[in-house]
């Protein structure tokens, strides 16, 4: 008992340790000779710090976050409504590096809706999901007036690149490709505009077929 | 029940007292983690004739302004390789990143803005990577995450889907990357790791089941350095698969991909 309380009372004069120490000796700088600097501070540099400027003291901004939704056709399965999320990493102003994932639910082929009662598929193998990670290349830098009085910046870009398909509870090797415009309303916040393709090879009617999904969205993405 | 014991949660208390404290040290203020809580006054001033302002971070977007010689102006942020900046006339627009060597801190003393080469991204860097390849005739999808705590070693963790004709599978690996000549344009480096593999054979095989393995990689490779912060690195991999059957397997792996450092 009595080496707790030992324990808390040093543990109480170390803290009040930490806490009084360096602002008593930064006290008495300011007491003297800080007065002094302050005042030669006025007539040169008005109301900054005297010091070197590094790249580490500026917040950087290349990481983009973003939200989408638009429709996906799903060839032989119709088309519907898809949402997903993207994070991209913009290494130069040129190219960057994105990483997405959408989700949709697709319809009955045309076969199973004209012969009735076959099910080629169950309401859970219907699901769709899919992710890519892609290289895009931004082209076509440039600006858009609203009226007389906004300018907002935007760009084209081109993307491709690789991912998995899940769909009917299997896993397919996808190809994506496609292009979009981003509309910056301010620089940390942009709508995207987009259409890709996402190609695989199925077998679910028996013969390999390669099948391209054309999607179509519209996305908001915030730089942080 | 008690979890904790009193003592316990004293000391607990004054151990969580002490690391506020020290966070709170103005001292120790000049670090990444308290900027990120303070509202720093960036000022630099244009030591050249002018310096353009771009309407976006990008060389394709109009020049609106230019600062004069002698302004002071206030650095907001950068993205890739222009920084957001405001006048005095609080004008905002954007400068490239190379301008910086054309002003002056507030002690007179250009701005620490350094060029950086392939050098600077040997040590003390996090790595992030994905890459396209073969897994025994299977489409190999990877991604690695990295930390290089010295210029020639990296401990990293890989991670991979692979969809393949007749079965797909996922490993999850941990290993060690060694990279002999870490400054050679095309350098190269060898690793090992081990790890979980899953194996999940097609529906329409017969008799297949789910399985899973702990495999070790060795793998042979090099990065190529593109610009900046941006590398392409090509692997060639060996696992071997210890089994639960009587024999086990070996299964070669290639892939390429671009990594980047930051």
């Amino acid at each position: 008992m009595e080496s707790r309380i030992k324990r808390v009372v040093l543990s109480a004069l170390l803290s009040s340790l930490y806490l009084f120490s360096p602002l008593s000796f930064a006290q008495d700088d300011t007491d003297t000779s800080q007065k002094d600097n302050e005042e030669l501070d006025k007539i040169i540099t008005p109301d900054i710090e005297r010091r070197r400027i590094k790249e580490d003291h500026l917040d950087s901004e290349n990481f983009e976050i973003g939200v989408y939704s638009g429709t996906l056709s799903v060839e032989d399965f119709g088309t519907n409504t898809v949402a997903g999320v993207t994070i991209a990493y913009h290494i130069t102003e040129d190219f960057f590096a994105e990483i997405d994932y959408g989700l949709t639910k697709t319809e009955e082929t045309s076969y199973e809706l004209l012969s009735g009662g076959v099910e080629l598929l169950t309401d859970d193998q219907r699901d769709l999901s899919y992710y890519n990670a892609s290289l895009g290349i931004n082209f076509l830098p440039g600006q858009i007036y609203l009226w007389d009085r906004w300018a907002f910046n935007t760009n084209f870009y081109l993307i491709g690149g690789v991912g998995n398909t899940t769909f009917a509870e299997k896993k397919y090797f996808t190809y994506s490709y496609g292009g979009g415009m981003r509309f910056y309303t301010t620089d940390w916040l942009s709508i995207d505009f987009s259409l890709r393709d996402h190609s695989f090879e199925h077998e679910l009617f028996g013969l390999p077929k390669k099948i391209h999904n054309i999607e179509g969205r519209f996305g908001l993405a915030l730089f942080f | 029940m008690q979890i904790l014991s009193k003592s316990a949660v004293v000391k607990i208390g004054v151990l969580l007292m002490h690391a506020c404290l020290l966070l709170a040290l103005p001292a120790k203020a000049d670090n990444w983690l308290t900027n990120l809580f303070t509202d720093d006054i960036l000022q630099v001033t244009v030591n050249d004739a002018f310096l353009n302002v771009y309407a976006a971070p990008g060389r394709g977007y109009p020049i609106f302004h230019v600062v004069e010689r002698d302004e002071v102006i206030t650095l907001i942020k950068s993205r890739t390789d222009w920084i957001k900046i405001k006048t005095k006339r609080n004008l905002v627009g954007w400068i490239k990143r190379e301008d910086m060597k054309l002003t002056l801190s507030p002690n007179g003393e250009v701005p620490d803005f350094p060029e950086l080469s392939q050098a600077d991204y040997l040590e003390d860097r996090f790595e992030f990577g994905a890459a396209y390849g073969d897994f025994a005739g299977a489409d190999g999808l990877s991604v690695n995450l990295g930390y290089r705590f010295t210029r020639n070693l990296a401990f990293e963790v890989r991670g991979a889907h692979n969809t393949g004709e007749f079965s797909d599978s996922e490993y999850l690996t941990g290993g060690i990357v060694f990279q002999p000549f870490p400054h050679w344009w095309v350098s190269p480096h060898l690793g090992i790791g081990a790890g979980r593999l899953k194996t999940f054979p097609s529906a329409t095989l017969v008799n297949a089941e789910d399985r899973e393995d702990s495999i070790m990689q060795a793998s042979l490779g090099a990065y190529v350095h593109i610009t900046g912060r941006l590398f392409l690195r090509t692997e060639v991999t060996n696992h071997y698969i210890l089994t639960s059957r009587n024999t086990n397997e070996e299964v070669n792996e290639w892939k390429v991909g671009l990594n980047v450092l930051f």
